[in-house]
């Protein structure tokens, strides 16, 4: 195959899985959050609700694009695409299957992290350009928020790149491949539990979710940085959320939980997509069960837990962790010894 | 349109300097939220806003996230009741009542049937007596679930709402069937209430209160319990026992902040003397008294709703029946405990068939004046969540 | 407290007044200027809450009430006082925080001032409103604001 049409088709395929994503993960949130809440969420538009998100996007699609006349004009403009095609590009390190990537980079992750970091980039300028007070607020508290959260998210991920000793997501999955002790698979989730911890708290402040939805408070800002969007604009920030939980989510199945493989069994090259995606929703179910029950913190509540909290907790365990590894193997000798 | 000139009352501010200390620790003098100047950010919440219960307007002075100072801008439901009850026969002005406070509508019914009857001094039946306050408390608590909704929604927490109203329907279903409506009641009349208990009611409200310590156990551990919303709630929108005081507050808002007043216990009415329950007590008044308080009593309605079905009298349900009533002159005021506090009815007759005034003391008037003082110093967040907790419906405060 | 302690304190101020006991309670009439001193002296005296403040149209003036209570003992009591229309009445909200709002709303719906508040503004109308709770001011029906007869 030429390399064009290899590069166009995985694009497509980047595309593809990045819409249907967003459509089923809308879906589920809807339905996770009703049953949570002893209701039902949509099942009017076809059979159990699945066509409802579609036809909210063909809603969107179909709407004025409005913007209000005192804002920036430019900066209005692009702040959803600098929201949408960072989340878009993270899909890039994603590995689906022993040879399904859309590329295999030495530093896949250290890429992923960068471009979810330009996100909260897109927020500030979408609460400033807009011209209102409320969207300010919510731009400067998404800025504060997301820039601090990432540290914590990356320090996390250290421990599972020690352990595999690379950054490309291929040879992470593959360093969890097998047993221990003949029982327990080879995921690292369970020596870094406390680094698992951090990293799906984190993840949770990354997305915005409840409790750490500060920056789209419903009940303070409406809408926060968001507030002035309207049609697509916003399905395009509304989309990027979806697309963030499925890529921080991904990358958490690929760190801690073994990637495409099933624990015990090989795992056959056509089955490995659907484990690593079955894995990945179970993870955001989890992220939308503790959004539909938890109130939220304050700002400056969340803020010093980051910063007094998991950052130097995070700090702490890699340095413990780099100790342990480095001294493992003379221990292991001395005791066998 | 009319050809007469519209009066513009002047209100001009005539010495508005004021010399001594200010009273009971006011932090300023509440001049309002100063709109021109520049280095703080002044912002409108409301009146179309998720959080602000009803259409209220408050504007804030902001420096950062911080609250400099707070107004409550009101008026946007004012229906001009006080001045449409002059032209009502004393039969309906009820139905302008429970429109004012649409919550607790049988609290306002109440107190204006407690007052048209203590000027016209008209008896009232024990049976009578008895199912008000067996109606005023299924009110509070359906009052009471609504508010613990909404504050679960202004702290964040989407799933208690939901939950709160699967609980309510239960309490609407059995107020309907008493009433024959889900929110205008138009019940109780002065002299007695319009109807008796109908045959089946017994049986749904027992069935409700098999399920209600439940239903509010796991209402109070989702909220309550969560550690999250304990560390927002602890320690915020403190208004201590001396301002609470000043600001003519009453309920569970004062209750909150140490003052141990409820009218239910101190000026009994209806068949409370008869009556055995508990008035829960706040240390601190701050926003998780104020939660605690409101879920206390909410216990205490169970109690009481226990004690009303099991000790129904029987008799008849209403003294006088015939629909014009004629009120000696004079002047007259009845309050009853509503779920915000103190709901009086200042009533001032001439002899007619309609009232000369009537003035409807809103407890959540006077709840809401504490915002000028309570919201400054601390964070917007914290505002939303102080408002909430203060428990207004604006139906009340406008009028 | 019987009518009379409130008498006392009155008389002690020397400020001419009238103390009735009638189907409201205990009732003081009093002039309009003296009312924020007598306030002073009776929140001195232990009426430390302010229950309402309102106005009525008597049809010649407009007569306020105060109506306070002094906690500890559960007592109420009743001060009003006789203004005429556009005139001024003195602000109790240095005593009462709680007199702020309900003076806003009694000077815009009934047409008078109450000197000293900090923030004489409109509460519940929209500029350009009549003062309708006097009686000079009508309730009509939407057809009659339509086509005055």
């Amino acid at each position: 195959m030429s390399m064009a049409l290899g590069i166009l088709a995985r694009f497509g395929a980047m595309l593809v899985l990045l819409l249907v994503n967003g459509v089923m993960l809308i879906y589920m949130l809807r339905k996770v959050l009703g049953h949570l809440h002893l209701r039902i969420g949509p099942n009017r538009v076809g059979p159990f609700g699945l066509l409802q998100t579609t036809n909210d996007v063909i809603k969107l699609l179909t709407k004025e694009d409005l913007r209000p006349a005192s804002a920036d004009a430019w900066l209005f403009n692009i702040a959803p695409f600098l929201i949408f095609v960072p989340s878009f590009m993270a899909y890039i390190p994603l590995v689906f299957g022993p040879t399904l990537a859309v590329t295999s980079l030495d530093t896949g992750l250290l890429l992923a992290f960068a471009l979810t970091s330009l996100v909260p980039l897109g927020v500030l300028m979408a609460g400033w350009a807009s011209n209102s007070k409320w969207s300010l607020i919510g731009g400067m508290r998404a800025a504060g928020q997301q820039i601090a959260y990432e540290v914590p998210l990356l320090l996390s991920a250290l421990g599972p790149v020690m352990m595999a000793g690379s950054m490309d997501p291929v040879k992470i999955v593959a360093a969890q491949s097998g047993v221990w002790l003949g029982f327990i698979p080879r995921w690292f989730v369970l020596p870094q539990l406390l680094a698992f911890v951090v990293y799906a708290i984190s993840s949770q402040a990354e997305t915005q979710q409840t409790p750490f939805d500060m920056s789209e408070a419903e009940s303070e800002l409406i809408t926060g940085f968001a507030n002035e969007y309207g049609g697509m604009r916003f399905g395009f920030m509304y989309l990027a959320e979806f697309s963030n939980t499925f890529v921080v989510s991904a990358i958490g199945t690929m760190l801690f939980f073994g990637g495409w493989q099933l624990p015990w069994v090989a795992t056959p090259a056509w089955l490995a997509p659907f484990v690593f995606i079955a894995k990945t929703y179970t993870g955001i179910f989890v992220m939308m069960w503790a959004r539909g029950s938890l109130p939220r913190f304050r700002v400056d509540q969340m803020l010093s837990f980051c910063w007094k909290v998991l950052i130097p907790v995070s700090l702490a365990w890699v340095v413990v962790w780099a100790c342990v590894q480095r001294l493992w193997p003379v221990v292991a000798m001395a005791v066998s010894r | 349109m009319t050809d007469e000139p519209r009066i513009t009352t002047p209100i001009t501010a005539e010495g508005t300097t004021f010399p001594g200390p200010l009273p009971c620790g006011l932090r300023c003098i509440p001049r309002g939220v100063d709109e021109l100047a520049t280095e703080h950010l002044v912002l409108n919440m409301g009146p179309q806003h998720p959080s602000t219960h009803g259409v209220l307007h408050i504007l804030v002075e902001l420096d950062g996230e911080e609250v400099i100072a707070a107004e409550a801008s009101l008026g946007y439901l004012h229906r001009g009741i006080e001045k449409l009850a002059e032209s009502r026969r004393y039969h309906q002005v009820p139905t302008l009542l429970d429109r004012a406070d649409y919550l607790s509508g049988l609290h306002s019914e109440t107190a204006w049937a407690l007052t048209v009857e203590k000027l016209a001094g008209i008896e009232v039946p024990r049976k009578a007596s008895w199912l008000r306050a067996l109606l005023m408390e299924l009110n509070r608590y359906a009052s009471h679930l609504v508010w613990l909704g909404t504050f679960g929604m202004d702290a964040g927490a989407m799933a208690p709402f939901l939950y709160i109203m699967r609980d309510r329907e239960m309490l609407l279903d059995v107020i309907e069937a008493i009433t024959g409506s889900r929110m205008m009641f138009n019940y109780v009349r002065p002299g007695g209430v319009a109807a008796d208990l109908p045959a089946g009611v017994d049986a749904k409200i027992r069935a409700w209160l098999d399920v209600a310590d439940t239903y509010l156990d796991e209402n109070d551990a989702l909220l309550g319990g969560n550690e999250i919303f304990r560390l927002r709630m602890k320690g915020t929108g403190v208004i201590d026992r001396a301002t609470a005081l000043a600001f003519g507050m009453t309920g569970g808002c004062l209750r909150a902040s140490g003052v141990d007043y409820d009218l239910r216990r101190d000026v009994p009415y209806c068949a409370y003397p008869e009556l055995d329950f508990e008035v829960p007590l706040g240390v601190r008044g701050d926003n998780m008294d104020r939660y605690d308080v409101r879920v206390g009593e909410m216990r205490q309605c169970i109690r009481l709703i226990r004690q009303l079905i099991d000790g129904m009298p029987e008799g008849e349900f209403s003294g006088r029946r015939s629909r014009v009533l004629k009120v000696p002159a004079g002047e007259c005021y009845a309050a009853v405990e509503s779920p915000r506090g103190e709901l009086g009815i200042h009533l001032v007759s001439d002899g007619g068939f309609t009232p000369y005034r009537m003035r409807l003391r809103s407890p959540a008037y006077f709840n809401l004046a504490v915002v000028d003082e309570a919201l400054a110093g601390g964070l917007i967040a914290d505002a939303i969540v102080t408002l909430g907790s203060l428990d207004i419906v604006l139906g009340e405060i406008d009028r | 407290m019987p009518a009379t302690q409130p008498a006392d304190i009155l008389r002690a101020c020397g400020i001419p007044f009238e103390a009735s006991t009638e189907a409201l309670g205990d009732v003081v009439r009093l002039e309009a200027a003296k009312v924020a001193d007598t306030l002073a002296a009776l929140y001195e005296s232990g009426y430390d809450f302010l229950v309402d403040l309102f106005a009525t149209d008597t049809g010649e003036r407009i007569e306020v009430t105060w109506h306070v209570r002094a906690f500890a003992e559960h007592a109420d009591l009743y001060l009003k006082a006789l203004v005429d229309y556009d005139a001024a009445a003195p602000s109790v909200w240095h005593i009462y925080p709680a007199a702020l709002y309900p003076e806003r709303e009694a000077a815009e719906l009934l047409g008078m001032t109450f000197t000293g508040h900090p923030n004489p503004k409109r509460l519940l109308t929209a500029d350009g409103a009549e003062p309708f709770l006097r009686k000079s001011v009508l309730i009509r029906t939407a057809k009659e604001v339509r086509r005055p007869s």
